[in-house]
């Protein structure tokens, strides 16, 4: 009875979604308080009926009911239980579910914490929102029901895809779909916006608290996908310019310039035009993404199930929403009126910099997706873009745009003084410029590229320190004195500083890997001893053992530097016993920054494994940058500023229904 | 019934929970601009914090204090309160939301949903299920994938085993039953269905290993009618005409006229009784001594070769012989057991062109042919 | 400067800026582009040594051989015709004889075998590479459920 009553609860979110879409709308515009005032009741309770119908997919997943057809081919009674829970969206059927809990979920932030924005805006952005609701609840049961049921069930489950049964899996999606999805409230403030005809710098101030948010999630969400990939593919990389990944990295940039311009728009008014398209065009690549992805057109790594209706209704939703909010977007851009000026070199012009490279950038990220796609459309000759189109395309373009970020937070609104600027700054190139030379020096043979590529990473970090120690008064007040400017110092500029602190770091993981790693493939014997960067590793042979759905054949190696031994690293090769699947599980041995990256392969006919392994130095940094750069988004979010309150008497409500009958 | 009044519970639920913001008089009061006005107090409370710590100085704290006081005198000067109350609207309103929500979904449901299906917890299955209309070799091949991954799950073979008998895998079931000995302990139905899928397997001779099996079942639950039987047929291929007879006899004593086995019995009783006449020769061709013997020390490959060339002298008999209804039963299980379904449905057919429709070889034929999942051409002619 | 002209210096930025990015994208698509090819496509087509393409079909049956230390011969067919291949390195997990599969590399100049540098194969049980079914469906081999 609990799958088909999540299974009602779903289809009773639509029916409330689509009142929600055309009332308050009606509400906005007679004016309705009534109507207006019943969009944050409707988003609320649409919330609640989406979370029972997950709540009862979730069940079904934990008592292994087989009866449902999603939790028959994604499930096994002998699975571990947070794979069960993780099970629920690991497949299309629940992942779009949870997009659409995610999405309901922020309608609901914006009903309860919306306090401060005006009614019709409000009512309006609640509308929007019940649009995109309800066209993919309309997906889901249309194409993708979760809650299609067998009779009789049957005994066991298919079992969910091993490389999918991993701890990564359980967090990647949640938070990969609340950054995405979390756009949708830019996309919809937007759009609300267009349909009053009303922009102003206060518009930008209620909006950023969400794109902080979205950024923030979406940020954790990426580089989780990223670690996830590295570690459980076993291949040993970390970004393949793969298109799912580009699907979500490419909402990030154009999410990142949003959050850039947006700031603009907020201090001078400025940028008004420009920074609505960033928020139709963010969540329009958050919905390409999701077509990509779950319409199955690409080759990937994720193009786990295919089903053709599914990628022409995902199509038709995303040509109805970008093409809808585009043509709104052409009627009303003339009316919006000019905002603030500013010359070229000051803070807006640094953030339009940001802004021209971030979204070029995206572009060509774009071009590279989708250009397979449509040549084969066009012609029928099948290609595959790889890393190497990104790396001589995305890569010259963040050049410059990273050695201009410490610039920005330093220069003055309106007109700035870049040369004042570069003084402040003498620090952090002089350090940049010293990495370069002891990495030219100490790493004899490094490519001239690596040198630079530290300094950068170098550069965004002191460029970070040196702001907010400049902020703090350093050089100008006594130490007791800036200790308390340090205090009292906005939470946001910590957040700002500790983003690009965090983006230095990742700079210098990704350019030590790429530079530095080793790579070694060899066929080994037990008790025999390879050499990966300074270490050595004794193979100790292969060993069997049993886990709880899944049989492996253990290979141990014993990590040796100079002599001595000091760990040892086991890697498996694992067959799942239902689906009868071999995986690589990578043996991973961290050293602070730096990881050991053991793979097992097949054995030889003469008793030997093949083993590759990876010495990769200061690989973290990666991973730790983008948590870095999250904190930073967390911290902006903990600003009082973004925390307006509304106009007092907001609201009298006089006479209820209880009183009046 | 329970489905529909949960269900109701929720329509009733989220009706009233949009109705409720609909029907309360809610008066707004306060224009839209002032709440841009706030946003920019708070812009000027942030630019004072600044110049206070020092972050902005002189000129450009002036500039930015102008710029946003401008803002704010744009806005409050638009801002001249105005009230916004429901209208009937809201009243047409109501009535959209009461006839369509639960409109939507209970129409909605009822296309897509399956109202009244239980929830199906592994925990509420542990039974297989009685189902009728379910797909037996379906349901194997699911037990078989979680045997696959729990072979020490004996409940899982002892409930198996006798599909597999059924089915006609007797190898299988061979299999089965060992396992559900091994792990769940021995019991003599358990011995007596090793024994029977034993003695299918080698076309209907009781060899050594179906004998201690049978034996097995004996000692744990004497007198159990199977293994007497079988014990007593063994006896009797083995040349130990007498104690055989004695022993069917025996088993005819204990048995009412109506057991299913009795008919069986009452066929070797009269055999036995001849060939004991006839001094102990044969008088139904079938395995002798030798090849009983034989067939007991015979490798499984062997035994199957030897059995291959038993059913093949079968065959010939029978196309001289065509009215031995007990030939044509033996002779299409020995091909069901040797695997050879395609002989086993030829023979079916041409044992069926001997019985007329609604004879009773006929129904015996048509029995088998179910039994076995065969499709004969002319069965339901 | 006026306000019309730091207008200009900013869309003269701008476009400048997209310009170089077009050109790139421009070349890096004329340079780094990987085409795919079907046993029967290099049969036919004559693909030139030292082209880097991908090569997609089924591993064929017992062609699997190891060689010295980690390399390792195989073929690949779309059963209409058949590529030798000599990889180096670890095969993925479901590498298998008759399972789909996409090479990347290219040929050696006097030599038919095809060096691969990657090796591909599908990521579970009921995935293909997309080129690789859409080829053998070409050759009337695959049965997919697809449309």
């Amino acid at each position: 009875m609990i799958v088909e009553l999540g299974h009602y609860a779903l289809v009773m979110a639509l029916a409330i979604s689509l009142l929600q879409s055309v009332l308050p709308v009606i509400g906005a515009r007679r004016p309705d308080a009534a109507l207006m005032e019943m969009a944050p009741a409707a988003a609320i309770a649409s919330f609640i009926f989406v979370l029972l119908a997950f709540a009862a997919l979730t069940v079904s997943y934990v008592t292994s009911d087989f009866s449902v057809q999603n939790v028959w081919e994604n499930s096994h009674s002998l699975k571990p239980l947070i794979y069960k829970f993780s099970g629920v969206w690991g497949n299309h059927e629940g992942s779009m579910l949870l997009w659409i809990l995610i999405l309901v979920f922020f309608s609901a932030l914006v009903a309860l914490f919306g306090g401060n924005l005006p009614f019709s805006l409000k009512a309006n952005v609640l509308a929007v929102q019940a649009w995109i609701t309800a066209a993919f609840l309309f997906f889901v049961l249309l194409t993708s029901n979760p809650f299609q049921r067998l009779n009789p069930a049957p005994i066991e489950g298919r079992d969910l895809n091993p490389i999918l049964q991993d701890i990564g899996l359980a967090i990647h999606p949640p938070l990969l779909y609340l950054g995405y999805v979390g756009f949708s409230i830019c996309f919809s403030f937007a759009v609300a916006a267009l349909i009053e005809g009303r922009i102003d710098a206060a518009w930008a101030r209620w909006v950023r608290p969400w794109t902080l948010a979205a950024w923030t999630a979406l940020t954790a969400g990426i580089a989780m996908g990223s670690y996830w990939a590295y570690y459980e593919l076993g291949w040993g990389g970390w970004w393949f310019w793969d298109p799912v990944e580009n699907a979500s990295f490419m909402p990030w940039l154009a999410g990142t310039a949003l959050l850039h311009s947006a700031l603009v728009m907020e201090k001078r008014e400025a940028l008004k035009i420009w920074t609505v398209l960033l928020a139709i065009m963010t969540f329009s690549l958050s919905l390409l993404g999701t077509f990509l992805v779950r319409s199955g057109v690409l080759t990937s790594v994720h193009a786990f199930a295919t089903d053709p209706l599914r990628g022409v209704f995902i199509l038709g939703i995303l040509v109805l929403f970008i093409g809808g909010a585009f043509s709104l977007f052409a009627l009303r851009v003339q009316t919006l009126s000019q905002g603030g000026l500013f010359a070229p070199i000051s803070r807006e012009g640094a953030l339009v910099f940001n802004n021209l490279f971030l979204t070029t950038a995206t572009a060509t990220v774009l071009v590279g997706t989708l250009y397979p796609l449509l040549l084969e459309a066009v012609t029928g000759a099948k290609i595959s873009v790889g890393p190497p189109f990104f790396n001589l395309t995305f890569g010259p373009l963040m050049i410059p745009l990273l050695l201009a970020v410490p610039f920005g937070p330093l220069l003055a609104w309106k007109r700035g003084d870049l040369w004042a600027v570069c003084q402040r700054l003498y620090f952090a190139a002089g350090l940049a410029l010293l990495t370069a030379l002891a990495v030219t020096y100490f790493a004899t043979g490094a490519p001239v590229l690596a040198a630079l590529g530290i300094a950068i990473g170098i550069w965004l970090i002191a460029g970070a320190i040196t702001d907010i120690a400049l902020r703090s008064g350093a050089g100008r007040v006594a130490v007791p004195i800036m200790w308390q400017r340090f205090k009292g110092l906005p939470r946001s500029a910590f957040g700002s500083a500790l983003a690009h602190l965090g983006l230095g770091i990742s700079v210098i993981g990704i350019v030590t890997v790429t530079a530095f790693s080793t790579e070694e493939v060899t066929t080994l014997k037990p008790g025999e001893t390879m050499v990966s960067g300074p270490f050595a590793l004794q193979f100790e042979g292969l060993k069997p053992n049993t886990g709880p759905n899944y049989t492996e054949l253990q290979g141990r190696f014993i990590v040796s530097r100079d002599g001595n031994r000091f760990a040892t690293i086991t890697s498996a090769k694992r067959i799942y016993t239902a689906r009868r699947m071999p995986t690589t599980e990578a043996g991973i041995l961290t050293l602070g920054p730096s990881q050991l990256y053991v793979a097992l392969g097949d054995e030889t006919p003469d008793g030997g494994t093949v083993v590759r392994v990876w010495w990769k130095p200061w690989v973290t940094f990666i991973w730790i940058g983008a948590v870095i750069m999250s904190l930073g988004g967390i911290t902006s979010l903990f600003d009082r500023r973004l925390r307006i309150g509304a106009p007092a008497t907001r609201k009298a409500t006089a006479v209820s229904a209880g009183q009046e009958t | 019934m329970m489905f529909w009044v949960m269900a109701a519970i929720m329509t009733v639920a989220a009706t009233t929970s949009l109705l409720v913001p609909l029907a309360r008089r809610t008066k707004l009061q306060a224009a839209e601009k002032e709440f841009d006005a706030e946003v920019y107090h708070d812009q000027l409370r942030e630019i004072d914090r600044d110049i206070e710590s020092g972050l902005l100085t002189g000129e450009e704290a002036e500039y930015a204090r102008a710029e946003v006081g401008r803002r704010l005198i744009k806005a409050s000067k638009a801002a001249s309160r105005k009230t916004v109350a429901s209208s009937p609207l809201a009243g047409a309103a109501r009535y959209v939301v009461i006839v369509f929500l639960p409109l939507m979904a209970v129409a909605g449901y009822l296309a897509i949903g399956s109202p009244g299906m239980p929830s199906q917890p592994l925990a509420a299955r542990i039974q297989p299920p009685s189902n009728e209309n379910s797909d037996i070799a379906n349901l194997v091949a699911q037990a078989e994938t979680h045997l696959a991954s729990n072979p020490e799950d004996g409940r899982g073979w002892d409930v198996l085993a006798p599909v597999y008998f059924s089915l006609g895998r007797v190898q299988d079931s061979e299999i089965a039953y060992r396992n559900a000995i091994r792990l769940l302990g021995s019991t003599a139905p358990r011995q007596a269905g090793l024994g029977q899928s034993l003695f299918a397997q080698t076309g209907g001779i009781v060899t050594a290993d179906v004998q201690a099996a049978f034996q097995a079942a004996d000692d744990l639950e004497p007198g159990n009618p199977l293994s007497s039987f079988f014990l007593a047929l063994g006896m009797a291929q083995e040349g130990k005409l007498v104690e055989a007879r004695t022993a069917f006899s025996d088993l005819a004593g204990r048995s009412t006229p109506d057991a299913p086995w009795m008919p069986q019995v009452r066929l070797h009783l009269e055999e036995l009784d001849k060939r004991i006449g006839q001094g102990g020769e044969e008088a139904v061709p079938g395995p002798d001594k030798e090849q009983v013997a034989a067939a007991a020390q015979m490798s499984d490959d062997e035994r199957r070769e030897m059995i291959g060339g038993i059913v093949a002298g079968l065959d010939e008999r029978l196309r001289e012989n065509p009215d031995d209804l007990e030939g044509w039963l033996r002779l299409i299980r020995s091909y069901m057991v040797l695997g050879e379904a395609e002989q086993a449905g030829d023979a079916l057919n041409r044992a069926l062109e001997n019985f007329d429709a609604g004879s009773a070889g006929r129904q015996a034929l048509t029995q088998a042919a179910t039994q076995f999942g065969l499709a004969a051409e002319k069965v339901n002619q | 400067m006026t306000r019309k002209q730091k207008r200009l210096a900013i869309i003269a930025g701008g476009v400048s800026v997209i310009g170089v990015a077009v050109i790139l994208v421009l070349f890096a698509l004329q340079e780094q582009i990987v085409y795919f090819h079907s046993p029967t496509d290099v049969v036919e087509k004559q693909v030139s040594p030292g082209t880097r393409i991908r090569l997609g079909g089924l591993v064929a049956e017992n062609s699997v051989a190891r060689g010295q230390g980690t390399t390792v011969e195989f073929a690949v067919t779309d059963t209409a015709n058949t590529v030798s291949i000599t990889y180096t390195g670890i095969l993925p997990d479901l590498f298998r004889e008759g399972q789909g599969v996409v090479v990347e590399g290219a040929f050696q100049p006097g030599n038919p075998l095809f060096v691969a540098d990657s090796v591909l194969a599908k990521h579970d049980e009921t995935y293909m590479p997309k080129e690789v079914a859409d080829s053998l469906k070409k050759q009337g081999v695959w049965q997919g459920e697809e449309e």
